[in-house]
């Protein structure tokens, strides 16, 4: 469970980017934040992960408070949440399986469990046969999910997207957007910053509206616009 | 296990990736640690030098022309009785001028002195020449028969003082050396560092723990530092080998040290400092390029 309580974050020009964010996302849930651009949607995300601290306000993870939680721990929180870039990120020099393989380094797996997990998500995002290409012989869609075989090859509670669909055309982003539900199905709460307003009308889910960093809109079912 | 195979094939690539400034690092190392070593063993032959004469020293006490037969037999007596004295030997005026005769024939002296002009003499040999300055102030005190007494100890404390100042000189060099030395290894690793930034980048966003990331770079300083101080080691080894064999042939009396226990914890030593070097400038290199760098923010 995802707890955001009384959130404000400001940098020292004191304009202000988050301005009370009071939210809740229960495990499981599949959430879209929309609004305009400039209104805070990567500084929620960038807040979950700790590569930005609030000004004020309380963030918890779990029932863990992110604010109290050592510089030393944060690896571990963010093992539990993967991640989904609108640049993908991607180390070009090398294969898909090494790019995958990159988040299960430090677990000190086998080499046949990597090999196995790394299968697996590629299985189900549908690019077994690419294993042994590298990033620039794959197209923007089947690079954007290389990209979340990566984030869920470790099984995180947590997904977070930031503009998944951002660079891709509206076929593909469709794609995209079904395995997103597609891995929500498994338990994993996805959180999905989007301007893509086709597709938060036709794939209805919870809708986060945040417009000058406040919370326009929470709506169920909702629509890209009310 | 896994991991320190993952740290070991990662610094390989990271140092083929920029093997320009890695070879110039592994120069670098090579060549201080060469310098090093060269200090090393000097100090260590200088110090040998120093004990064998210190070793092979005798106190000749120069007798008054004035001491009878008697008197003669009596400071021998005395002599016998000091501390660490081992032996006393006596050795006549006459005999000490046929071996002074005998020792320089090119100045012809044979026929120009009817008596010797030598004085009888005493030579002591001691137990330990560590106590040679109490002796010789002891038998300094039987002054109505004690012309003078000598010994040849003013040398090899100059050759201690000597091999003292080479210590310090190649200390001070040897710092300077190090950090200059460092300065090359820590931009070489931050060069590695700067070529990965992406990878640590994300590797920090997916997980990866400080340590984890640091691995493969300390790993890298090691490898450096192991290169460069064989390399140093190589060299060392080569020109001692021929220094001794030079010595042998043009100043075989100077006592080169050939110990291969000695050598060797010198050469040790020198990979240990090359092992240091390379971890230090991994450690200083990463400090500053994990500080500086913060996330590629989700944007
Ligand atoms: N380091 C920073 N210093 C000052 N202002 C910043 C900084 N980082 C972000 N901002 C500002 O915070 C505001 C919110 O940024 P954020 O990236 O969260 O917007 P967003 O909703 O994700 O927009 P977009 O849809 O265009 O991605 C923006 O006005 C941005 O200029
Ligand atoms: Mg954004």
């Amino acid at each position: 469970m995802i707890k955001l309580k009384n959130i404000s974050k400001y940098y020292q020009s004191n304009s202000l980017i988050l301005n009370n964010i009071n939210l809740t996302i229960n495990k499981g849930e599949f959430v879209y934040l929309v609004g305009p651009s400039g209104a805070g949607k990567s500084t929620i995300l960038n807040l979950l992960l700790k590569i930005e601290e609030p000004t004020s306000g309380e963030l918890f993870i779990d029932g863990v408070s992110l604010l109290r939680l050592k510089d030393s721990k944060i690896p571990y929180l963010r093992r539990n949440i993967g991640v989904i870039f609108q640049d993908f990120k991607l180390l070009p020099k090398r294969t898909v399986f090494e790019n995958i393989a990159f988040a299960l380094r430090f677990y000190n797996y086998s080499r046949s469990r990597i090999r196995r997990q790394v299968y697996q998500v590629l299985d189900l995002v549908g690019l077994t046969t690419k294993l042994d290409c590298y990033p620039t012989e794959l197209s923007g869609g089947e690079q954007q999910r290389i990209c979340i075989a990566r984030a869920i090859v470790n099984n995180p509670q947590i997904l977070l997207a930031d503009e998944p669909t951002g660079s891709l055309d509206p076929e593909t982003s469709w794609e995209i957007m079904t395995l997103l539900s597609k891995i929500n199905m498994r338990d994993t709460t996805v959180i999905v910053a989007t301007h893509n307003r086709g597709i938060v009308d036709d794939i209805r889910k919870r809708v986060i509206s945040i417009n000058k960093g406040a919370i326009a809109r929470d709506e169920e079912q909702g629509s890209y616009n009310s | 296990m896994n991991s320190l195979f993952f740290y070991i094939s990662e610094a390989v690539i990271g140092m083929k990736r920029s093997i320009v400034m890695m070879l110039i690092s592994v120069i670098t190392i090579t060549i201080s640690l060469f310098i090093f070593g060269v200090f090393l063993l000097i100090s260590l032959n200088l110090n040998n030098i120093a004990n064998s004469i210190n070793s092979n020293l005798e106190i000749k006490v120069f007798l008054k022309e004035t001491v009878t037969k008697t008197e003669r037999s009596k400071f021998k007596q005395a002599i016998l009785k000091l501390d660490h004295v081992k032996k006393v030997n006596y050795t006549s005026k006459n005999i000490a001028w046929k071996k002074f005769v005998k020792e320089y024939p090119h100045l012809n002296l044979d026929n120009l002195f009817e008596n010797s002009p030598l004085p009888n003499s005493f030579t002591i040999g001691l137990d330990n020449n560590q106590y040679i300055l109490n002796v010789v102030s002891n038998l300094k005190t039987f002054k109505s028969w004690v012309e003078k007494v000598s010994y040849g100890g003013i040398i090899a404390e100059r050759m201690q003082k000597f091999s003292y100042y080479i210590k310090i000189l190649g200390l001070i060099l040897v710092i300077i050396l190090t950090i200059a030395t460092l300065f090359i290894v820590v931009n070489t690793i931050r060069l590695t560092i700067i070529n990965r930034q992406n990878e640590i980048n994300i590797m920090q966003l997916v997980g990866a723990t400080n340590n984890f990331i640091k691995g493969p770079f300390i790993i890298e300083g090691i490898l450096i530092g192991i290169l460069g101080s064989l390399g140093a080691v190589i060299f060392l080894k080569i020109a001692y080998t021929f220094l001794i064999i030079k010595c042998n042939k043009i100043l075989p009396y100077i006592p080169i040290v050939q110990n291969k226990l000695e050598i060797n914890i010198i050469l040790v030593s020198v990979i240990l400092l090359g092992i240091i070097l390379g971890i230090l400038g991994a450690l200083l290199s990463l400090s500053k390029a994990l500080k500086r760098y913060s996330f590629n923010k989700v944007k």
